[in-house]
């Protein structure tokens, strides 16, 4: 089954890859690249959620920073190639640190105490950036260059969607990893991982740093698409669209970040032209809540959790009828 | 001397303000051992309410009233529909409340507009005092004797009342009380109730005396809040007082003295605190 799977990725990825050569829109070109930054960020916001059983409020923070990083960076600096590198340099190195710092003095609380500390934690953050007018210029945000490289739509498409690969092949091999195995333990039994003799404080540490560094990455990603960076990357909407996106798409899977990053962002997309048709639509944060709190009452799995619970009873199904049919 | 009298009395109303919403965030987690997220929504909602009533019967009083019937109603259909279905699993309290608190605003915005909506004092409380060089604005003074009035009048149903008994009993033991053959689904949704009625009377009162509300402030009071719950020490109301006072005094004295570091003051209070007591001042679970 599992092999199956990897040739469904694979068909996916490939067909990603061509599909700027076979189907020239701009508009689906630049959906998709959003769907690829965001199911980064969601990926790493699973790791903490999904993985570990931490409900983080701050997630933003960390994409801030890459946003922040390399919006500085490409202004202040020539936007060159050894520069976007530094930067993103900066970037892994800030949002590894304040990560581990974070998680330090926070993550031995219990879990609502944890949310509420990064809830404040990143409002701190949205009001340095909003105070802090000589680097980031206030409210308003700048505009910056950006490498060649990286100019052309299609080309930058085909970074994100590599990108995106890369990141979803090393959460993978880190989810399946010992240590990642430890982390799931963590989510179903803190008290009895604890007991077995795991510093939990120090796996949800690792796991922060982590899922800290892969969102700062999507920040990057994120203020490269728009060659514009200003105090929204900060804002708490950042961090719900990755809660919608894990929740929706199946907490605790890779696969279902990806997916629900692309459902959210095609449905903003959708409900954003319907603007046009209703004033309604204006307000679709209603929609997205109101699907948000029934997702989380009825659907709590997300689409992928149950499609792979709906298989689990199917071959237990199977199985009981194999043993049936033995018995009789 | 002047500066700091007038420092401390704008930190103490500050402060009220927020204990009003702290309190119920407290009282809520206190005894149902729900963290609720939309407590800022339902704070939000009682300052647009408050606004709206004042602006159309003139009546300072009948807009207070009808802010705290608002919460009340609010927090009545949110422990029904929204909390109950999820008690006792506290990552899905945070997420659904969460959602809750995105509805709440969006849907203020649906109703009132997404535009800032400015507010101002009745006449008679509007103005100020002057005491040689002291200034006392009375909408301040306002502010810190409802906060005392309503902390006196919870703090004498805690102490002095059976349904204050009964609450008391179930924040030690739930089933116990259950058990006893009070129905424990009432108290909370009481207790729920009143917390949220807290916080739309906070939001009221808070129109006024910062002049606009807008959809967002719920959010950043709601943080505020928070912070004042963790200082505090969770589920302790007394604790909740204390912290907010300190809060408001001492972001008031820092915007004062030292501008640059007032808006990390909260975060730095809580950090040390944190560090040297993390279950809180008052606080007695970890």
């Amino acid at each position: 089954m599992n092999n199956r799977m990897n040739i469904l990725y694979v068909i996916t990825a490939v067909f990603l890859l061509v599909l700027p050569f076979i189907y020239e829109s701009r508009t689906l070109l630049i959906l998709l690249t959003q769907v690829f930054i965001f199911a980064i960020f969601a990926m790493s916001y699973d790791i903490l959620l999904g993985y570990t059983g931490i409900v983080s409020f701050g997630h933003a923070m960390f994409f801030g920073i890459g946003a922040y990083t390399i919006g500085v960076f490409m202004k202040r600096f020539d936007p060159t190639i050894p520069y976007f590198l530094l930067a993103v340099l900066v970037t892994i190195v800030l949002s590894a640190v304040v990560s581990f710092a974070l998680g330090l003095l926070t993550l031995r609380l219990k879990s609502h105490f944890y949310a509420m500390l990064t809830l404040a934690f990143s409002g701190l953050f949205l009001v340095l950036a909003e105070k802090w007018r000589t680097v980031t210029y206030g409210n308003d945000g700048f505009t910056f260059r950006i490498p060649d490289l990286f100019k052309d739509r299609t080309d930058f498409y085909l970074i994100c969607l590599v990108t995106m690969i890369v990141v979803f092949a090393i959460l993978r091999r880190f989810t399946s990893s010992p240590l990642g195995r430890v982390l799931q333990a963590i989510r179903e039994n803190e008290q009895r991982t604890e007991s077995l003799g795991y510093s939990i404080l120090h796996y949800k540490v690792v796991a922060s740093v982590i899922s800290g560094v892969m969102a700062g990455i999507a920040g990057i990603l994120y203020s490269m698409s728009l060659r514009f960076v200003n105090t929204s990357v900060f804002t708490m909407d950042i961090t719900l669209d990755a809660l919608l996106m894990t929740i929706i798409g199946g907490v605790g899977t890779l696969v279902g970040a990806i997916i629900g990053a692309g459902l959210i962002e095609f449905a903003h997309h959708w409900l954003t032209e319907l603007a046009k048709v209703h004033w309604i639509f204006e307000r679709w944060i209603i929609f997205f809540g109101i699907i948000y709190i029934l997702a989380v009452m009825f659907f709590p799995m997300g689409i992928v959790g149950t499609l792979k619970k709906l298989k689990l009873n199917r071959s237990k199904k199977e199985e009981q009828k194999a043993e049936e049919k033995i018995a009789s | 001397m002047d500066v700091l009298i007038n420092l401390s009395l704008n930190g103490l109303a500050t402060g009220m303000l927020i204990f009003l919403l702290a309190a119920g965030l407290t009282l809520i987690f206190g005894l149902m051992d729900v963290l609720n997220f939309a407590h800022g929504g339902l704070f939000a909602w009682g300052a647009y309410s408050g606004t709206w009533i004042y602006a159309t019967t003139g009546s300072f009083l009948i807009a207070i009233a009808g802010a705290i019937l608002t919460g009340l109603i609010l927090g009545l259909l949110t422990e029904r529909w929204i909390i109950k279905p999820v008690y006792g699993n506290h990552v899905q309290q945070i997420l659904i409340t969460l959602g809750l608190m995105l509805v709440l605003s969006e849907l203020l915005k649906v109703v009132w507009g997404p535009n800032q909506i400015s507010a101002s004092p009745p006449s008679y409380l509007a103005g100020s005092w002057e005491l040689g060089n002291v200034i006392i604005i009375k909408y301040r003074v306002f502010i810190i004797a409802v906060g005392i009035l309503v902390f006196g009048i919870v703090q004498y149903i805690l102490k002095n009342t059976k349904i204050g008994l009964i609450v008391r009993a179930g924040v030690m033991d739930k089933e116990m009380v259950q058990a006893l053959g009070i129905n424990i689904q009432k108290v909370f949704m009481l207790v729920f109730m009143i917390g949220a009625g807290m916080a739309a009377l906070g939001g009221a009162m808070l129109g006024p005396y910062s002049g606009v509300i807008y959809a967002e402030m719920g959010l950043e009071f709601a943080i505020l809040a928070f912070i004042v719950v963790v200082i505090g020490g969770m589920g302790s109301f007394p604790g909740s007082i204390l912290a907010a006072i300190l809060v408001g005094v001492s972001g008031s004295f820092m915007a004062y003295y030292v501008p640059s570091l007032s808006l990390a003051v909260n975060m730095l209070l809580m950090a040390v605190v944190l560090i040297f007591r993390p279950q809180g001042l008052f606080g007695l679970k970890g």
